[in-house]
């Protein structure tokens, strides 16, 4: 039955997200075509590429944020609403409903995050590569080591797998937001808005928390220059590491909550 | 075997008690009219029974089994409002139930849809509210369902649907099936009724078969709900 789930949630969301998604993909190609030549160059070309690189990344930004949007909103009005009546009713059980909510609601905002990264590198690469030179892409890759302790591609490695664990909390932070809302007697979808913000805070503070102790500890400890460097590449190094593991025991603790409250008291009003 | 069991079933919201430790049994084979006023707990009954809602307290088995999606599999339920995706078109819809359901009937669907002359290509919300309504009633009698559980199917439609309805309902279910309608329009649906139930504060007033209660009072069930629930 989850096979069939799948089937019909692929088919309901791809209306919206796989042309959205298709968009990206075309404003990326159109943009490296246009800065791989030189009309850019000229004064009037400076201010062209400034309002069009502005339109780029309000589109990107908006395109993220209709994507986690409408993810939230199916899986409240698909199981919440009047759609709950025919969905809670089909012969699976809660956790099947659940799963197929979250497999294909992380593909497609994972799928977006990933073209995100990927549109941006691509314009930036093709902004640079009429100025780039072996000499420069040698010191970017000194300075990467120097700050970061690894190269641009195990940097770029541990962003790609710190993009999977950190989609994969922001979908189960919506998911947990809905139904923790539903256990309210009145109110539910203003409950639900609540708790997501509630603790989206809880998150910031935390994790801002987890990042600047040891930077503070270490500024407070009487230390020279050269360690409190050497302690800012580690912690530097240390960033994505920690994301991912910070994000994922959320996503754990997201999922597991999501799993207790769909199977335990789901009230349709 | 019995096909629904509600046990000292409860449901509270809140500090209101909706139904208040009911127990019921219903046989597979009847037609049972699930009557009461409004606010009496009917829906909530309906809605425990289909496995929308949690009882506070007590259970409900369908061939004794709990809740779930073996007992989900043989009940067929059509709500008092529109449940299905607009954007949806007939025929998606119509596979979508044939996908989940093994006991949907997608060529009686199709046939009572052509006898009303809907477009399967047609998405749901350029149909009308009446034709919506229909096309529900015709989603959920196409099954070959063990219990059919109707809330209100009767409600604000017109005397003419309200004939289509019931037609619709008595020519397409299974005999060994039964049927729960719950309605206030007594009158419409008294004479298909083999059995009622009577709901009252959200706890259980009656439950007997239509014929003994017509003898016993010598009044039609119409009159008798008219006289239980006078205000």
């Amino acid at each position: 039955m989850l096979k069939k789930l799948l089937k019909y949630e692929w088919k309901d969301t791809k209306k919206l997200l796989l042309p959205m998604n298709l968009v990206i993909i075309l404003i990326t190609i159109v943009g490296c075509i246009l800065l791989s030549t030189r009309i850019f160059d000229t004064s009037t070309g400076f201010v062209l590429a400034t309002l069009l690189l502005v339109l780029y990344l309000l589109s990107i930004i908006a395109f993220s944020f209709i994507t986690l949007i409408y993810i939230y909103v199916r899986f409240y009005k698909n199981l919440f609403t009047a759609e709950g009546y025919l969905m809670h009713t089909l012969p699976v059980t809660r956790t099947q409903l659940f799963h197929s909510k979250l497999i294909v609601g992380y593909f497609w905002f994972f799928l977006n995050s990933l073209l995100t990264a990927l549109s941006t590198g691509a314009l930036g690469a093709a902004a640079g590569f009429h100025t780039a030179t072996t000499e420069m892409v040698d010191e970017v890759n000194i300075s990467f080591a120097e700050l970061f302790g690894c190269s641009p591609v195990v940097f770029l490695c541990w962003g790609l797998v710190t993009l999977i664990v950190c989609s994969l909390s922001s979908v189960l932070m919506g998911y947990v937001s809905i139904l923790l809302g539903q256990r309210m007697e009145k109110n539910k979808l203003a409950a639900a808005v609540g708790f997501y913000f509630g603790i989206y805070m809880v998150i910031q503070i935390v994790s801002s928390i987890a990042m600047m102790l040891p930077i503070i500890i270490e500024i407070m400890s009487d230390t020279n220059e050269e360690a409190a460097l050497n302690f800012m590449t580690d912690s530097l190094s240390l960033i994505f590491p920690s994301m991912c593991i910070f994000y994922l025991v959320l996503s754990i603790v997201f999922y597991s909550l999501c799993r207790a409250l769909i199977n335990r008291k789901v009230n349709l009003d | 075997m019995t096909l629904l069991e509600c046990k000292n079933l409860t449901k509270k919201y809140g500090n209101y008690t909706a139904l208040n430790d009911m127990s019921f049994q219903i046989d597979g084979g009847h037609i049972i009219g699930l009557l009461g006023p409004n606010g009496s707990g009917k829906t909530t009954l309906i809605k425990l029974i289909a496995g929308l809602l949690e009882p506070t307290a007590g259970a409900v088995y369908v061939k004794e089994e709990p809740i779930g999606p073996a007992s989900k599999s043989v009940i067929s339920y059509l709500p008092d409002h529109s449940y299905l995706n607009g954007n949806m078109r007939v025929q998606e819809i119509i596979d979508f139930f044939a996908d989940f359901y093994e006991d949907f009937d997608s060529i009686r669907a199709y046939d009572m849809m052509a006898k009303l002359q809907i477009n399967p290509r047609q998405k749901l919300k350029t149909l009308s509210k009446g034709t919506q309504e229909k096309v529900q009633l015709i989603l959920v009698m196409s099954r070959h369902a063990a219990l059919y559980i109707l809330d209100e199917p009767l409600a604000g439609v017109d005397p003419a649907a309200r004939d289509y309805i019931l037609e619709t309902i008595l020519s397409n279910y299974d005999e060994d099936a039964s049927l729960l309608i719950s309605t206030h329009l007594i009158s419409d649906i008294e004479n298909i009724l083999d059995e009622v139930i009577f709901i009252q504060d959200g706890r259980l007033h009656t439950q007997a078969l239509v014929d003994e209660l017509r003898e016993q009072d010598h009044k039609s069930i119409d009159t008798i709900f008219r006289e239980v629930f006078k205000c």
